[in-house]
């Protein structure tokens, strides 16, 4: 039993986090909000050329062939970035689905990083980055289709997250190629709102941990009273709470990831319990942020605004917080079961 | 990341369960449950005795290595071996103290001669601890430690006054800081002492507590004879403060898997008594679950983290949230009872065990760092706030 990331996965990790420091700046997100596409073609390329787009797409499509487990450290540094991109969808979500369904073609683009691929949580939703990404993965009924967005037609809709692009989609499914259906169509339903919401956890905690990082800074920078503020125990106990949210909603995640990876029969239950925990933690950042900012905290020009934004968006995102809470509620109540399967620390080997 | 125990690690977990299976039975069977947080005070002796029957089957300090007489299981096999436990309905440990705290760090800190004279007493469970940290005048401002400790005749002998201090009155021994160097303050010139409780410069007054019964006490030193002192005179904050890290190892894993029988206990009467298709009721049941599975989830990692550094903030956050939890299910097992959680059913005063938990648990929020001291180390130690102005 071993509940930690390897140091090659850490490794990874730091030098992501390191790149989209450098390539994802605050003033780069706030260029972007005022351009039509608000992404950037360039930087899709170059995470591509780290292997990131490639990193689920198996080895003979071109890809790293790695696993969920490998992806949701960097799913976490996406949030944390704020990442405009769809990587997250691209990787976590849509390439598990196209793998299952036999999709070399579209696969070996993904990990070119000539394609996107943009995911719609349930039918009729909305769909981030349709217009961006050259293929999506739709749903009507017991269905799941691959539709390429140029046969769609796509409807800007606008978010309060100047970062986001959502677009309501309208499209022909009998002209579409579809991906699965019948119970097939349901189970693969099932996988990508599974996938969409543990993707959606994994920013979720970035975002937390980026917000928590700003307030610090600024708290211990602002002074009053002669002292920072930051000081102050009613003001450090406002971040205090938010760390034991976010400390404690890593773990969750991380273990989502692997009952996914390893399809456990736990899984969505898993995942209901990370995005859970990683809305509550991130949240909490945003609302205790703006506190602790004072009324810099609701300016426009504090770049606090950009990741609390964008984790109200997450939140509500791949199922709400009452739909996740009902699937805990329902395996806690289900068939009575002692501390043995499923309730033991790991699983039996 | 690896989720899943050995092949091996399930032969041992079948040896431990059959040994429980076939030995808490008979005259311990009524032990069953018993003894854990807010019922330490019940079947005191008969506890004792089941500590010594786990001793002759080798499964008291089963985390201790085995040159110092403990079992050397490895963390995944004490994490087995506490899943067992709690699964039986093992009693709560009687010997926790000296298992957990007072046998680690005599290990860590003790001379050899040291070892041999107290490390037998906690593994055949025959001699229990108790922990004097807290006084009067030192609680959550634990360096202000008042309790003098004078060298008269090659003999520390002690004199002040300990609260709070859990089983005192079931204890052979208590571990207690002490200031050695009437000059010094705070963290300097203090002392690790190890104190025999039976002897006439110790006086042990039980404390009433809200649930009606007394598991901790005042303990008051008048010129008592310390036994031994651990490591030197000066040495008794680093050897004190390490104490406590020993204490959010392995040992929290037996804790939550008395929490989880708790939280069975709630969720089955919520069954019965119709409160589970109460919605508000059925989310903070949920919401309990997650709560618990945090902790495990964290002590795994915690646990399975061998540089002991990557997951420290991890450990850092652990009690505030355990603390936090644990009152919110007190509160929870009420509303599930509903109107009759108010009512004493067998008098005077004798509550149930989980209106028992329900009142205990106002004090986890407490004990061992209250919750707002637990927020200041989170904040400065954590996220590296800047510090408060504190005395130097």
């Amino acid at each position: 039993m071993n509940f930690t990331f390897s140091e090659d996965q850490i490794l990874f990790r730091d030098s992501v986090r390191e790149f989209l420091n450098n390539e994802v700046t605050a003033e780069s997100l706030r260029a972007r909000w005022d351009t039509p596409s608000g992404r950037c073609k360039e930087l899709w390329a170059a995470l591509a050329e780290l292997g990131l787009t490639g990193m689920l797409v198996s080895e003979a499509n071109g890809g790293l062939g790695m696993n969920e487990i490998d992806f949701v450290l960097l799913a976490e540094e996406c949030g944390r970035a704020a990442l405009p991109e769809p990587l997250v969808d691209t990787v976590l979500v849509a390439t598990p689905v196209l793998q299952q369904a036999g999709k070399d073609d579209v696969l070996a683009a993904i990990a070119t990083g000539q394609s996107a691929v943009a995911v719609q949580a349930t039918e009729g939703a909305l769909v981030a980055d349709a217009e961006f990404s050259e293929y999506l993965i739709l749903q009507e009924n017991s269905a799941v289709y691959l539709v390429s967005s140029a046969d769609a037609t796509l409807e800007l809709q606008e978010s309060i997250d100047p970062g986001r692009r959502l677009y309501s989609v309208s499209w022909d499914a009998s002209q579409a190629n579809v991906l699965a259906d019948g119970d097939r169509g349901v189970a693969l339903q099932a996988k990508m709102f599974n996938l969409g919401a543990l993707g959606a956890a994994a920013q979720l905690l970035g975002l937390s941990q980026r917000m928590i990082e700003l307030s610090v800074n600024y708290t211990s920078e602002r002074n009053q009273f002669g002292k920072p503020i930051g000081s102050f125990q009613a003001v450090k106990h406002h971040l205090a709470n938010v760390a034991v949210k976010t400390e404690f909603a890593k773990a969750p995640v991380y273990r989502a990831a692997y009952s996914v990876a390893h399809n456990l029969s736990d899984a969505a239950q898993h995942v209901s319990h990370a995005k859970l925990a990683a809305t509550e933690a991130a949240t909490q950042a945003a609302k205790s942020g703006i506190q602790v900012h004072g009324a810099m905290g609701y300016t426009w020009e504090v770049d606090l605004q950009i990741f609390m934004k964008r984790a109200w968006a997450l939140a509500g995102a791949w199922g709400s917080r009452g739909e996740h809470k009902a699937r805990v509620a329902s395996a806690v109540f289900g068939p009575e079961r002692s501390l043995g399967a499923g309730q033991t620390f790991a699983s039996a080997s | 990341m690896k989720l899943s125990f050995s092949a091996e690690d399930e032969t041992f977990r079948e040896e431990i369960a059959s040994w429980l299976a076939v030995n808490l039975g008979g005259e311990f069977e009524q032990l069953r449950y018993r003894g854990g947080p807010g019922d330490e005070h019940m079947f005191a002796h008969e506890r004792k005795v089941w500590e010594q029957a786990m001793a002759k089957g080798g499964w008291t300090c089963v985390g201790w290595p085995a040159e110092h007489g403990g079992r050397g299981l490895s963390i995944e096999q004490q994490v087995i071996f506490h899943e067992e436990y709690a699964r039986a309905g093992g009693p709560g440990r009687v010997g926790h103290i000296g298992e957990g705290l007072a046998g680690p760090t005599i290990i860590a800190y003790g001379t050899d001669e040291q070892k041999k004279k107290y490390l037998p007493g906690i593994l055949n469970g025959t001699e229990l601890w108790c922990q004097g940290y807290s006084e009067p005048g030192a609680g959550s401002d634990l360096a202000n430690v008042k309790t003098k400790a004078v060298l008269v005749e090659g003999r520390w002998r002690l004199s002040g006054q300990k609260v709070w201090t859990s089983l005192a009155h079931e204890s052979d021994w208590c571990f207690v800081i002490a200031r050695t160097d009437p000059e010094s303050v705070r963290h300097k010139g203090l002392g690790f002492f190890l104190v025999r409780m039976d002897q006439p410069g110790v006086e042990v007054r039980p404390i009433e507590q809200l649930t009606g019964t007394s598991e901790f006490n005042e303990v008051f030193f008048e010129d008592a004879i310390a036994e031994d002192i651990l490591g030197e005179p000066g040495e008794g904050w680093k050897i004190g403060m390490a104490l406590l890290g020993f204490e959010r190892g392995v040992s929290t894993l037996g804790q939550q898997m008395s929490f989880q029988n708790e939280l069975n206990e709630i969720i089955s009467i919520a069954k019965q008594n119709g409160a589970a298709q109460d919605a508000t009721i059925r989310q903070r049941i949920a919401e309990a679950h997650m709560g618990l599975r945090l902790m495990r989830y964290n002590a795994m990692r915690m646990l399975s983290d061998n540089s002991g550094g990557a997951e420290d903030s991890a450990a850092l956050v652990y009690k505030l949230h355990w603390a936090s939890w644990h009152r919110n299910l007190g509160k929870l097992a009420m509303d599930v009872l509903g109107p009759d959680s108010e009512l004493v059913e067998s008098g005077p005063y004798n509550l149930s065990r989980l209106q028992s938990m329900y009142l205990f648990t106002r004090s986890d929020t407490i004990y061992g760092g209250t919750n707002q001291v637990q927020r200041n180390i989170i904040a400065e130690r954590g996220l590296g706030m800047p510090k408060e102005q504190r005395p130097q």
